[in-house]
């Protein structure tokens, strides 16, 4: 394992304000400084190559989605969850131009939409359930979508007009919202998810009982009580960690048998 | 009012030439900086096409593999950051088409939006394939590249470049231009204008001296005003006081002459003078014998007194004349009336001696302010003229008057008239004229010479029963002409 070479390696997806580097200097620095050991973050650009390096065995632990949590379950083992406002839940938002003239779902049909990640719950799955209880596909609902590969670059797209409408994780449009950021002003939501269960950090299930993991998991929960992690908290608008348990993600599980479904009723 | 017609010809050298050098400089200031301006178009074009080449070859680089792909979003956030970082081009619009001519993303999506087509009016600047269009008016400029891989077309990419700086930068180089070109031709304007009044400034000098000429003063030009020798203004002047010298000379002969003529006259005149005085003396000698003998009467001595103190008044009336002739009147400024009544003295045996009868009309106030001695000479000469000119018992007029602010005497003879060539001397009268070869006829040119000198004119006039009647006019000097008119 590579827990056990000396340096932890903690993957992070673009769950958040992944553009900050002073943010994860910190959080690195946190980390090393608790487990005693040195801590590196490691960023892909995909979703898929951090669950894909996490399945492997390649990365001690890592920050990621709901939804391929649900989806490798079996194979994943939660060891911290995010609270937000009070609770280790947010929403996903679908947004349009702050200009555009439309009001509902339904009047984005025809239009460019962009989407987060493939592999992302607020950036497309809950979207694509969405769409699935309407009988319709991403494919067959919208004239072009594409993936920018990050919730921020959503907020740009669509606040640029390059796309009409876009999916968009609740927490990062609200954290760049009250950052000041004149980004969202350029656009607005239309539909807000109902609550689902904040983008865990997790481990390989196999690796669960290694000091440095257990160590990671302690560190997040207990990092309200430290100076530096009240400051990493503070700059990402969380309140903090818990342990947290599966059933939280329960919803976005749902949604993700019925697209399944969906797909293979149609194949 | 009719404007003055504009006739350059008559602009002074000082106008001329200052605008002629602004003419000049103006155009060719106006060449060069055409040139200029055309020179900094070129470089500002080469240096936007090279500036332009850099960065679509690095924006081309960056955009492959997501244009490739058709990736929406990479395409769209490379333009998006490439925008602002490219220092030396102003980028105001990038546009990434695919093969079929829709757009996949453009740095402004509101303009052009995702799968929208690109409009005809951007294609349209490239007719003809150019990789740069320049539009001067709008302060723009568009280029476009194909994306290749190998050779296979994969889309192409459009810029819209602001180029207002350049423009900016071009229209300061004209106002500059334009502003040194103005200076340098007023500087010039300036100059030429100096020059041109030094170059001018001894004209005027000649054309003072010219006028003075006119006036009569013969005078020449001193040498604090004479150009150096060997220029052309210097030789001018040389070549004016070489003229007013010989004028001056000429005057002075003239002078001479009429001085000589006067002489000649009085000689001529001096036997008739002489016997003028002897003729007198018979009778008086007689008067003295006879008071000798008879003095003792009253009556007798009363009427040789008398006979002697008219022979000694007419003795000393010729004497007198003849003294005035030679030394001149007492004021050579007035003619007395008595000095033309002298004349009576000088010609009475001429006179006498032709039989001729003389009527003497002498109606001049006391003085008048003319040239006494002149005008006395002159009209002496005529009046011997006259007695020359009449046949004998023939009648010699002469009358003198004052009138129109002049002075005329009229002289009018029985003769047969004015020979042709001393008619011309009259008609002309003027100091110009020559002394006519041989001393025949130099008293007729004296007198001519004289009345010209004076500004005076002749009056010829052939009376119907034959005859000769010549008129004098003398114009008054000043004073007495406001006398007059008082």
């Amino acid at each position: 394992m590579a827990a056990s070479s000396g340096t932890v390696r903690f993957g992070l997806t673009p769950v958040f304000l992944d553009t900050d580097i002073q943010l994860l200097a910190a959080l690195e620095r946190y980390l090393s400084d608790r487990l005693g050991r040195p801590v590196e973050l490691i960023k892909r650009r995909t979703y898929q190559e951090i669950t894909l390096m996490l399945l492997s065995g390649w990365l001690d632990a890592a920050w990621i989605c709901g939804y391929p949590y649900v989806r490798y379950r079996d194979q994943l083992y939660l060891l911290a969850v995010p609270v937000y406002l009070g609770k280790p839940l947010y929403q996903s938002y679908l947004i349009v131009n702050a200009d555009s003239p439309v009001e509902t779902v339904a009047g984005l049909r025809g239009r460019v939409h962009a989407f987060s990640d493939p592999d992302s719950n607020s950036g497309f799955l809950v979207t694509q359930h969405l769409l699935a209880t309407m009988g319709e596909s991403p494919d067959t609902f919208f004239s072009r979508y594409f993936f920018t590969y990050g919730h921020r670059n959503v907020v740009r797209a669509v606040s640029s007009s390059l796309a009409e409408s876009g999916s968009v994780d609740g927490y990062v449009w609200e954290v760049i919202k009250h950052n000041g950021s004149r980004l969202v002003e350029g656009t607005r939501v239309i539909r807000k998810s109902e609550w689902l269960g904040f983008p865990p950090v997790v481990c390989n299930r196999n690796a669960r009982d290694v000091d440095a993991i257990k160590g990671i998991a302690e560190a997040l929960i207990s990092m309200n009580e430290d100076d530096l992690g009240q400051e990493i908290l503070a700059a990402l608008h969380l309140d903090g960690f818990i342990r947290g348990s599966p059933p939280l993600f329960d919803g976005i599980e749902e949604k993700y048998k019925f697209v399944r479904n969906v797909f293979r009723d149609k194949t | 009012m009719k404007a003055p017609a504009i006739n350059p010809a008559a602009w002074p050298l000082t106008l001329k030439v200052p605008l002629l050098v602004a003419v000049l400089i103006v155009s060719a200031t106006a060449i060069a900086s055409n040139i200029v301006l055309m020179r900094i178009s070129e470089t500002q074009k080469t240096n936007l096409q090279q500036l332009t080449g850099s960065y679509l070859d690095g924006l081309s680089t960056a955009l492959m593999p997501h244009v490739i792909r058709k990736d929406i979003w990479e395409t769209f956030d490379t333009l998006d950051r490439t925008r602002e970082q490219y220092e030396g081009v102003h980028v105001l619009n990038n546009i990434v088409a695919l093969n079929d001519g829709s757009v996949l993303a453009a740095s402004d999506p509101r303009a052009f939006p995702v799968l929208s087509p690109v409009p005809e009016k951007l294609t349209e600047r490239f007719p003809n394939g150019e990789e740069l269009v320049i539009d001067d008016v709008d302060g723009r400029a568009w280029t476009r590249r194909t994306l290749k891989e190998g050779n296979v077309p994969v889309g192409s990419i459009f810029v819209e470049i602001d180029i207002s700086d350049l423009l900016r930068e071009r229209h300061e180089v004209l106002v500059t231009l334009i502003v040194v070109n103005s200076l340098l031709t007023l500087i010039f304007v300036a100059f030429g204008y100096v020059m041109a009044r030094r170059m001018v400034r001894p004209l005027s000098v000649l054309t003072a001296y010219v006028e003075h000429v006119r006036e009569g003063k013969m005078e020449l030009i001193p040498p604090r005003y004479m150009p150096a020798p060997g220029t052309e203004f210097g030789d001018l002047f040389r070549r004016f006081n070489a003229m007013a010298q010989a004028l001056n000379e000429r005057e002075a002969l003239a002078a001479r002459l009429a001085e000589e003529e006067k002489m000649a006259q009085l000689g001529r005149l001096a036997s008739g003078m002489a016997h003028e005085v002897n003729n007198p003396l018979g009778g008086m000698m007689n008067a003295v014998d006879t008071l000798q003998k008879h003095g003792d009467e009253p009556e007798v001595r009363t009427t040789s007194l008398d006979l002697l103190r008219r022979g000694l008044t007419g003795i000393r009336n010729v004497v007198r004349a003849a003294l005035v002739t030679y030394k001149g009147v007492p004021d050579p400024h007035h003619l007395g009336r008595r000095d033309l009544d002298d004349l009576r003295f000088l010609v009475q045996h001429e006179i006498r001696r032709r039989r001729l009868r003389l009527l003497w009309l002498n109606d001049l106030p006391d003085e008048v302010s003319v040239d006494g001695e002149a005008t006395r000479q002159a009209a002496l000469n005529l009046i011997l003229n006259a007695c020359a000119a009449s046949p004998t018992g023939g009648m010699v007029r002469v009358e003198a008057r004052r009138e129109d602010g002049a002075l005329h005497i009229t002289i009018a003879d029985d003769g047969p008239g004015l020979p042709e060539t001393v008619a011309a001397l009259f008609e002309e009268a003027s100091t110009d004229v020559p002394p006519p070869k041989g001393i025949t006829g130099l008293g007729t040119w004296t007198a001519a010479h004289l009345v010209a000198r004076m500004n005076g004119r002749f009056q010829v006039a052939t009376a119907a029963q034959g005859g000769t009647r010549l008129t004098m006019v003398i114009p008054l000097r000043r004073e007495e002409k406001l006398v007059a008119a008082a």
